[in-house]
């Protein structure tokens, strides 16, 4: 309980920092408006902005490295206006940006952020954002990547589903400690009590156990068991869905293109039941239940909890 | 090579022969054998000497069909290309002489040497399937495949086809120089000998068979629901773009990717099979306006940018 304290006010210092910079930077419009006026915004045609990370699920204090990817289809120097995510939760050890010109035309840019995290829990970040000119109606914009979820092991899990709380984390912990210690000091108090009466027998009550949490559900393995249960389109393309949203495919990605990928590639597994799956999605409506039975195999082989594209 | 006919043979039959014929050119050889079971037409587009020629001439001899090659000239005319009416000063009457056009697979080379009056006749034939001359009307060879070549580097002298009549090609294949391997290959396997062409691979009726078939190859609803997102996608005032494809242009994505399917041995079409149809069906559909020839944008960027936009299902 002390490290979680102790560790969560590092935490709570770089968030704070993080807070003041961004103050800092709105306040700046403020105080300079012509600023405002004179930061020009470029006009682009983004064709994709993504936010993705190498591992989906980590260990406290591990490195993770969160890839911001644009495509425009200009040839520009850099990238202005793009804003990161709030990574409060996080420590940023490293930052990397990088514009290069797109294989079809174009320019790729990148920022990689090496970030850990000391604190466990599921955290959901982004969207980064970009300001400019859509291009496509001339219009000044601001384009959003996706979101990603992240999860942090090692220490008892703390679910959150929004934005880090540090405080409320470290309110948390005191609380569970208190739940705790009541009923052991219940029964020191019984005990004194007892000795200054008469000898009459008391039950010295336990603790209650805690309660064991339940073992988180994989959403695939539920989505595999009700496929198997009721071999259907529709539970074929949410197993589909499962899948493609693992490996953070985009939109415009097809099997081949996943298939391509290395962390697919090392995956012989993963690879079978992306291909099986994606057969019994798009077959003749008389022949899915055949198909589905071809894809349970490779899903059933697959690990439970792996993040899927983790280069394993 | 020659299969026995104790097994039906299969597109995978054809497309091996083929492969023995010509090295490399792997695009050209499956976009022929596509074209053929989907029953279209193909234009290809590359600088001379790189087998376009060779290709289908493989291919007919491979069907068992007739080949005819005809060299567009500015001279030629319409006659040339569908035939005419000659008269017999002995019997006194009129008679009816065939022009190349019935083959089953016919090479128009140059396509774009020719004036505007024969395109027209050879691509209304295509449209029709059938020729008029005199009173007669004829109909074409079934199965009846045109192979039209456009040489990109010679700009004088030719006449540029129009968009209406490009559409009428099913898809537009672009050539390009073999692999420093494949040229070797070429040197090693035909370095002073013609190439030996594949015979009696399938027949005429197989291909009927096969276009049979293929017609029958499940679409997924979202999947058509995607190839029309595709070609719609071309004309939604994009920046670089006069005019988009037309609704031909979602029939032939189709129909080719039900014969994609089809040589791959399946019965149904996968997103893949759409994608990978899609810029040889769009690229010669779409027509770039003035700001993207000044700013002389590459019309394979654009084709691969629409596609790589619109969501796959």
């Amino acid at each position: 309980m002390v490290s979680v304290i102790t560790i969560g006010a590092k935490a709570k210092a770089a968030a704070h920092a993080l807070r003041c910079a961004v103050t800092l930077g709105a306040l700046v419009p403020a105080f300079f408006p012509s600023a405002a006026v004179a930061q020009v915004l470029q006009r682009l045609h983004v064709r994709t902005f993504t936010l993705g990370a190498d591992r989906y699920a980590a260990r406290a204090g591990e490195e993770l490295h969160f890839t911001v990817a644009v495509h425009v289809d200009e040839r520009v120097a850099r990238i202005d206006n793009l804003a990161l995510p709030d990574l409060s939760g996080f420590e940023v050890d490293g930052d990397e940006r990088r514009c290069a010109p797109g294989g079809r035309g174009g320019t790729d840019c990148t920022e990689v952020l090496l970030v850990t995290s000391s604190t466990s829990g599921q955290w959901s970040i982004g969207p980064a954002t970009l300001d400019a000119i859509d291009a496509r109606n001339g219009r000044p914009s601001r384009f959003g990547s996706n979101r990603i979820t992240v999860r942090i092991l090692g220490k008892p899990i703390l679910e959150s589903d929004s934005a880090h709380d540090v405080e409320r984390i470290a309110l948390q912990a005191i609380v569970v400690a208190a739940s705790a210690a009541v009923p052991i000091l219940a029964a020191l108090w019984l005990l004194r009590a007892t000795r200054r009466r008469a000898p009459v027998p008391v039950a010295v009550v336990p603790p209650p156990p805690l309660a064991p949490t339940a073992p988180a559900v994989d959403p695939l393995d539920e989505l595999v068991h009700r496929l198997r249960e009721h071999p259907s389109r529709e539970r074929v393309n949410q197993v589909r869905n499962e899948l493609r949203r693992r490996l953070r495919a985009r939109e415009e990605e097809t099997l081949e293109d996943l298939l391509k990928r290395d962390s697919v590639r090392r995956n012989p597994s993963l690879a079978d039941a992306l291909r099986a799956v994606e057969h019994a999605a798009f077959v003749e409506d008389d022949r899915i239940v055949a198909a589905v039975g071809r894809a349970l195999p490779p899903l059933e082989r697959l690990t439970s909890f792996d993040p899927i594209g983790a280069g394993r | 090579m020659t299969l026995t006919r104790e097994t039906p043979p299969r597109p995978a039959d054809l497309l091996d022969a083929l492969r023995e014929t010509v090295v490399g050119q792997t695009a050209v050889l499956e976009a022929l054998v596509e074209v053929l079971i989907a029953g279209g037409h193909v234009v290809l587009e590359g600088p001379p000497g790189l087998a376009k020629t060779l290709a289908c001439r493989a291919l007919a001899s491979a069907v068992g069909g007739n080949f005819k090659r005809v060299q567009f000239t500015p001279d030629l005319l319409p006659s040339d290309i569908v035939g005419t009416r000659i008269f017999d000063q002995r019997s006194g009457d009129f008679t009816t002489a065939l022009g190349p056009i019935f083959a089953n697979v016919v090479l128009a080379d140059e396509i774009n040497r020719a004036p505007a009056k024969v395109q027209s006749a050879l691509l209304e034939a295509m449209q029709e399937g059938q020729v008029t001359i005199g009173p007669h009307t004829l109909p074409l060879p079934d199965p009846f495949v045109v192979t039209a070549t456009m040489n990109p580097l010679d700009s004088e002298g030719t006449y540029a086809l129009p968009l209406a009549q490009l559409d009428r090609f099913m898809v537009k294949i672009l050539v390009d120089y073999p692999s420093k391997e494949e040229e070797l290959l070429i040197l090693q396997r035909y370095g002073g000998e013609q190439p030996a062409m594949p015979a009696g691979i399938v027949a005429i009726d197989d291909i009927l068979r096969w276009r049979h078939e293929a017609r029958a190859v499940y679409v997924e609803p979202r999947l058509a629901d995607y190839a029309v997102a595709l070609v719609a996608a071309t004309r939604s005032g994009h920046d670089y773009l006069e005019r988009g494809a037309s609704p031909r242009a979602t029939l032939a994505l189709v129909a080719l990717a039900r014969a994609r399917a089809f040589v791959d041995g399946r019965t149904f079409v996968v997103p893949d099979d759409i994608r990978a149809c899609s810029a040889a069906v769009l690229r010669h559909r779409i027509a770039l306006n003035y700001r993207a020839l000044a700013e002389r944008i590459d019309p394979e960027a654009i084709v691969a940018a629409i596609v790589g936009a619109v969501g796959t299902p």
